[in-house]
């Protein structure tokens, strides 16, 4: 133990060293994370040659430091414009960008950095301390327990739908039905492709995500003067605003401990990632909450529980991967490919023989957090004026960046055509009540839910009992229904009071 | 002086300029090609393994051909958005190329049929071979290939590959009636999740393309080769098929090859002469094997094959993905 904790203590100060790489990354990463699009996987791809000319412990904690950053800065355009950069950030505008228009986008930053920080150092932390322990977590969420993860998120469409039950449905099952398309997970047929070959892999999901949030979002406020509803509020935006928000991240430290947490744990699991679980985390943020009627209006709760979330993913990803050679998720499959081409070899003896790399990687991780928070968090005060600038500048920007966007993950002008497709059905959706939300969650979670649940299908020749086969898997069935019902009942009760209190009233 | 143009004058003019015409373009094939860069298509994404070996082997036939090679990734539905482009979209004038894998892409056709005939195209420069494998993870129960084969005449085992047509798909599907073993084939999406399957115990085993077995390290043990053992240790030692079971069946190899439009190999014929003799005289030249390891691939994996080589795998995968398609397409 004493031993672990004086090799640990020899890597931090080491990885310490490394701040001449740590602090511009941060800030590249920030920007990739913040166009739509870009995102620490394609970046180091586009890099790879200067990465592999690094010595080994300086190309990773380059790489590290641009994963971590590049999910924090996905939140930015998410809070200010309504444009997540990656889908990880996918459930962040749905309280960040009310937060925004109401003039509170500096306040929403810093809850942001503050719980992105704290989130992804704790998580760092504690995968430290429990990697053995998480490396397991794989070994149990098979697809059984899978399709009940998603479920938990897909859940969220019937929370958005209880302001507008029918519209809500309406959209939620246009975004599976969307989701649907593409080639199937076991035969490949292909399935409402109508004859586009681009559609074969299924809906891309940038384009779909720019399209439904960005581009109908553009549509929107050009018919505005500027983005924040009482125009001139931020424009004394002030220090004080920053620690207002960093106040109202830290009075909720257990909120960001317990959403990190489960990001950490999907993060450890193979093919999940951060878009399930900020989802998830926001499902069960609000299912737990005394005030779920104001998620979805700017509540800070639910700013908090994605971004602490999908901070969390980014250190589950690497234990796997350093402990069993498998990569949790895209950014630390290129980390593999890297690491390979160093020697690296996998598995538990690389904390013996390579510390500096096993250990090194968490260590990284820590210190670029803990950096991020110091650089970041002063200039939410300048990021929050985008919310200012006239629309006239701002929409046109936002199109071009996005729809430019859009095509940087394939190369596909089709996938430009298909954003401007997409915004257009989010601009339609909105100006009709339907919330774009409950179509992007569909198209996001709904083809991970059916590979999930075909693949347990071909492994039981269709038997559908083996949904109830696992004990985890039933575990988590039952954990379900009570975050489903729970809260209706809660709620049931919560009026109850409210109407007998004044009866009461009346009667007095 | 006036001149008349008579009918004579200008029948002999009309012959002796359109005998220029028509060899201009020849003497100007012969003595140019190529006079610009060489288009490639690649239809898997960027950074991948099919990226790092294209860049590795043309670092060095560009210097023999004298031309550079410029990449353009077309990833999606298992290669075919990167074939379709190509046979739709670009020139047949042997200044495009295509760098595919014959096992899986050319099974695609087997499985369900490209809008172009498949016969407009062929691969006429095999970089390397790479054999499909059995492999389990490290804490399976099934320990050895008799643990395998006697379980699987207990029961039905789940068995990961990639995708469904997939070589090493079929080596598994040929193993099972060979033995009478009963497999279940579970299509994981992808090299890395078909290791994690079997890693993580979400598949009873799996089977993938060998050089992916060998970089997912310690997790994992490979039992058998669908093809010859070219690397020993680093696949355990693990026999070859055909030297277990006695059967002849070919290869199950996902192997990289240059292909390129008939018509262009038609009409072209000098710049495809160019093409496939300076794609040998990569092959005879050292630097190919030094920059091939510097990219970290499996030097025994480089294996040269020209036109008939190709052929005659094409021609092998496409006649079992036919004999498979049933299990593999579930039609």
């Amino acid at each position: 133990m004493g031993e672990t904790t004086t090799i640990l203590f020899e890597v931090f100060i080491d990885t310490i060293g490394y701040w001449w790489v740590i602090i511009p990354t941060i800030f590249l990463g920030l920007i990739v994370g913040g166009i739509p699009g870009f995102s620490a996987a394609n970046t180091i791809i586009i890099l790879m040659p200067l990465t592999l000319a690094m010595d080994l412990q300086t190309g990773l904690v380059f790489m590290v430091t641009l994963y971590c950053a590049a999910r924090m800065g996905a939140g930015i355009p998410a809070i200010l414009v309504n444009i997540p950069g990656t889908a990880g950030a996918a459930a962040t505008p749905l309280d960040g960008y009310p937060m925004a228009k109401a003039g509170k986008g500096q306040q929403a930053l810093a809850i942001s950095f503050v719980s992105s920080s704290i989130g992804g150092l704790l998580t760092t932390l504690i995968a430290l301390a429990t990697m053995p322990l998480l490396a397991r977590v794989g070994f149990y969420m098979h697809s059984v327990e899978m399709i009940v993860v998603m479920l938990f998120g897909i859940s969220l469409i019937a929370s958005i739908a209880s302001q507008d039950m029918l519209k809500g449905l309406i959209a939620g099952f246009l975004g599976l039905m969307i989701g649907s398309i593409g080639t199937d997970v076991v035969y490949a047929t292909p399935r409402g492709t109508f004859g586009f070959l681009e559609l074969y892999d299924g809906v891309p999901l940038i384009p779909a995500l720019v399209g439904l949030f960005a581009v109908s979002e553009a549509f929107i406020i050009i018919e505005k003067r500027v983005i924040v509803s009482h125009e001139g509020d931020v424009k004394t935006g002030s220090w004080h605003d920053t620690f207002e928000g960093v106040r109202i991240a830290l009075r909720h430290w257990w909120h960001i401990v317990w959403t990190s947490v489960i990001g950490l744990i999907i993060g450890v699991i193979p093919g999940a990632g951060a878009s399930i679980a900020s989802f998830v985390a926001y499902q069960q943020s609000r299912s737990l909450s005394k005030t779920p009627e104001l998620y979805g209006t700017g509540h800070p709760q639910g700013l908090i529980a994605p971004e602490s979330a999908n901070n969390g993913v980014t250190s589950g990803t690497l234990v796997p991967l350093l402990v069993l050679g498998i990569p949790g998720g895209a950014t630390a499959a290129i980390m593999l490919v890297v690491m390979q081409y160093h020697g690296v070899s996998f598995g538990p003896s690389l904390f013996e023989t390579q510390p500096e790399i096993g250990y090194g990687m968490f260590m990284a991780m820590a210190v670029a957090y803990l950096l991020m928070f110091l650089t970041i968090l002063p200039l939410s005060r300048y990021m929050s004026h985008v919310t200012t600038i006239p629309t006239i500048y701002l929409a046109p920007m936002i199109i071009s960046f996005t729809l430019v966007g859009g095509f940087v993950p394939r190369e596909y002008m089709f996938d430009m055509y298909l954003a401007l497709g997409f915004g257009l059905l989010g601009y339609i959706a909105r100006r009709t009540g339907y919330h774009v939300a409950a179509i992007l969650i569909g198209v996001i979670l709904g083809p991970l839910l059916e590979r999930y649940f075909l693949l347990a299908l071909k492994k039981s020749d269709g038997d559908i009992m083996t949904l109830f086969s696992s004990k985890l898997g039933n575990v988590l069935w039952v954990a379900l229904f009570f975050s489903l019902v729970l809260p209706a009942v809660f709620d049931w009760r919560r009026k109850r009071r409210e109407l007998m209190g004044q009866q009461r009233k009346l009667v007095g | 002086m006036k001149r008349t143009l008579n009918r004579r004058t200008f029948l002999g003019t009309s012959a002796v300029a359109t005998g220029i015409a028509l060899a201009a373009p020849q003497i100007a094939r012969a003595a140019g090609y190529p006079d610009r860069n060489i288009g490639v298509i690649i239809p898997t994404r960027e950074g991948g393994g099919a990226d790092r070996n294209f860049r590795a082997f043309t670092s060095i036939w560009k210097n023999k051909l004298n031309a550079d090679f410029e990449p353009g990734f077309f990833p999606g539905a298992s290669g075919r958005v990167g074939y379709e482009v190509y046979m739709g979209k670009k020139a047949p004038d042997a200044y495009s190329l295509i760098f595919g894998n014959m096992g899986p892409e050319v099974l695609n056709w087997a499985m369900q049929a490209p809008s172009f005939d498949v016969n407009d195209y062929f691969y006429f420069g095999r970089v390397d071979t790479d054999p499909g494998c059995l492999f389990v993870g490290v804490e399976s129960p099934l320990k050895t290939l008799d643990d395998v084969i006697a379980e699987g005449k207990k029961r039905r085992l789940n068995v990961g590959t990639s995708r469904m047509a997939h070589p090493a798909s079929i080596g598994l599907l040929a193993l099972g009636e060979e033995t009478g073993a009963d497999f279940n084939l579970i299509p994981l999406s992808g090299g890395k999740n078909t290791v994690a399957g079997a890693v993580t115990g979400e598949v009873d085993f799996s089977v993938l393309t060998s050089g992916s077995v060998i970089a997912a390290g310690e997790a994992v043990k490979t039992l058998l080769v669908f093809g010859e053992n070219r690397v020993g240790e680093r696949l355990h030692n693990a026999p070859g098929m055909n030297d277990v079971y006695g059967t002849d069946l070919p290869e199950m190899l996902s192997s990289r090859a240059f292909a390129i439009h008939k018509k262009a190999a038609d009409d072209f014929p000098e710049r495809f002469e160019t093409l496939t003799s300076t794609f040998k005289a990569t092959f005879d030249d050292p630097a190919l094997l030094e920059a091939y390891i510097a990219s970290k691939g499996t030097p025994e994996y480089l294996n040269y094959g020209g036109v008939e080589e190709c052929g005659a795998f094409m021609t092998a995968m496409l006649e079992l993905g036919a004999k498979y398609k049933p299990l593999l397409s579930g039609a």
